[in-house]
């Protein structure tokens, strides 16, 4: 031990520099977000629940019912039903999300010709029954209020 | 008669001061621990959560208090009160202000015990305190509690050596080993007080309290992540609580001991200053030494078992030794 040393050991040079460092974190900006009280907003591609993108100006569901969404999903949480009118256009009767069984891949927003469906910035997804986990359809629709500025402009 | 009716009062004072301070420093303590972590600490009981550890109170004492089979219930029951006497016998000696101080028509001292002997009381009291941690960490019958209690006791060999030694400077100066009298010696502004001669002493005594007080740099009886809680893991509910309790009181206390002896107690720096007071100095400084705990104990990381016996052993007894000597040379010269 040298004498450099002895003499930052006597003056407790280091735990002063600790201190210091613990001192101006004191005295920062804490980065503490108070959660029911305030809520933290996501990341622009942020992937929380689906929801199903109406046309602002005639309120018609975008969705052609063409099964790519049902297709795709790894986990298969996915369920549509759709009827054919006489004329061949397709239309949604019942579409279900199974949140229980989804991995918010968001292979479904990627896959969709449409823009249809879309991953939300909603991920306040907690519900005291298991059965509020299985999304219905106006469930989705309701939900497009969460959807990310961008898509929403699209 | 009167006197005895204001000791009474005074002692009540003294208790419920400490009690009550206690409980705002736990908050205290997690607040700041809060703001040195870039959190914000307790916020919803009270404004800015003054009033969790009342919340932690209640919750303590409404919880079941689990008594292991094992344990040795006699001891077990009477560790947390063996902890929690030394620390409020050593506030008695304290001194809060002048003696013969007025009080409307009354005159008294304003300290509970004028006792002549004050620092070897304290010192006494300081080694009878280990006793609890050692008791309790023996009649849990865990190994955990064991290592703990085994570790405070080696660890209380190598600090109270060098922490009486310490104080013997300040004894030699002052002439007395009475706190009133060491707090009269110091009167005047602060280039009386102690810790201009005694700073080696002071930082001594300080480095060797905090083992004492089992915080962190020094918490090796509690360390966590190598003893779950220490002597106090087999505790629950409001058996815990009282350990908990009592390691502020004694923070109080040793930061108490640390403003008479080397700081003037209750003598405001300056003369002209006294019109204050003197108990309010006495807490400002209490204060400031309590900060300088905790601020120290959410800096530095724990030492190694060895290391604390290296600094104990071979740097605060030597120097303790040296300080010592040369107060006593000065001190004999004049």
């Amino acid at each position: 031990m040298g004498l450099k040393d002895a003499i930052k050991k006597a003056t407790f040079f280091e735990i002063l520099q600790g201190m210091s460092v613990t001192g101006k974190y004191a005295a920062s900006k804490k980065v503490t977000i108070e959660y029911p009280k305030e809520k933290s907003i996501p990341f622009p591609r942020f992937r929380g629940s689906q929801a199903l993108i109406t046309n602002p100006e005639t309120g018609e569901l975008n969705c052609d019912a063409c099964h790519l969404c049902e297709t795709i999903c790894p986990s298969q949480c996915i369920t549509i039903e759709s009827s054919e009118a006489a004329d061949g256009t397709k239309s949604l009767d019942e579409f279900t999300i199974d949140m229980s069984r989804c991995i918010f891949c968001g292979f479904c927003e990627e896959v969709c010709p449409r823009a249809a469906i879309v991953m939300t910035a909603n991920y306040e997804l907690c519900t005291y029954d298991k059965r509020d986990f299985i999304l219905t359809k106006e469930w989705l629709i309701a939900n497009q209020v969460h959807a990310h500025k961008e898509l929403k402009a699209r | 008669m009167t006197q005895f009716i204001f000791l009474i009062i005074k002692a009540a004072i003294i208790f419920f001061f400490c009690v009550g301070l206690a409980a705002m420093l736990i908050w205290g303590e997690r607040k700041f621990a809060g703001w040195m972590q870039s959190r914000v600490g307790p916020n919803y009981a009270g404004p800015a959560g003054v009033l969790q550890t009342f919340g932690d109170l209640a919750k303590l004492i409404r919880k079941e208090d689990v008594i292991p089979d094992t344990v040795d219930r006699l001891v077990f029951r009477m560790a947390p009160y063996i902890l929690w006497v030394p620390a409020a016998v050593t506030m008695a000696l304290i001194p809060f202000g002048p003696m013969d101080a007025r009080i409307f028509s009354w005159s008294t001292d304003l300290v509970v015990a004028r006792f002549d002997a004050g620092i070897v009381l304290f010192l006494a009291m300081g080694s009878l305190a280990v006793y609890g941690i050692v008791f309790a960490g023996w009649s849990s019958n865990s190994k955990w509690s064991l290592m703990g209690a085994l570790r405070s006791g080696a660890q209380m060999i190598s600090y109270e050596l060098s922490m009486g030694l310490s104080l013997v400077g300040v004894m030699i100066l002052a002439g007395s080993m009475n706190f009133v009298t060491i707090v009269d010696y110091q009167a005047g502004a602060f280039w009386h007080w102690n810790f201009i001669p005694q700073i080696v002493g002071f930082m001594i005594f300080f480095i060797a309290s905090i083992a004492e007080l089992n915080r962190t740099p020094f918490d090796l009886p509690e360390a966590e992540q190598e003893l779950v809680a220490g002597f106090m893991t087999e505790y629950t509910g409001m058996r815990w609580g009282i350990f908990m309790f009592s390691e502020y009181v004694n923070m109080i206390v040793m930061s108490a001991i640390m403003a008479t002896l080397f700081f003037g107690g209750w003598q405001a720096p300056f003369e002209s200053w006294n019109v204050v007071p003197g108990f309010v100095w006495l807490i400002i400084k209490m204060m400031f030494f309590i900060f300088m705990y905790m601020w120290i104990r959410w800096t530095v990381p724990r030492y190694r078992y060895n290391q604390l016996m290296d600094i104990g052993w071979k740097v605060m007894f030597p120097l303790a030794l040296a300080n010592l000597a040369i107060t006593a040379l000065i001190v004999t010269v004049k």
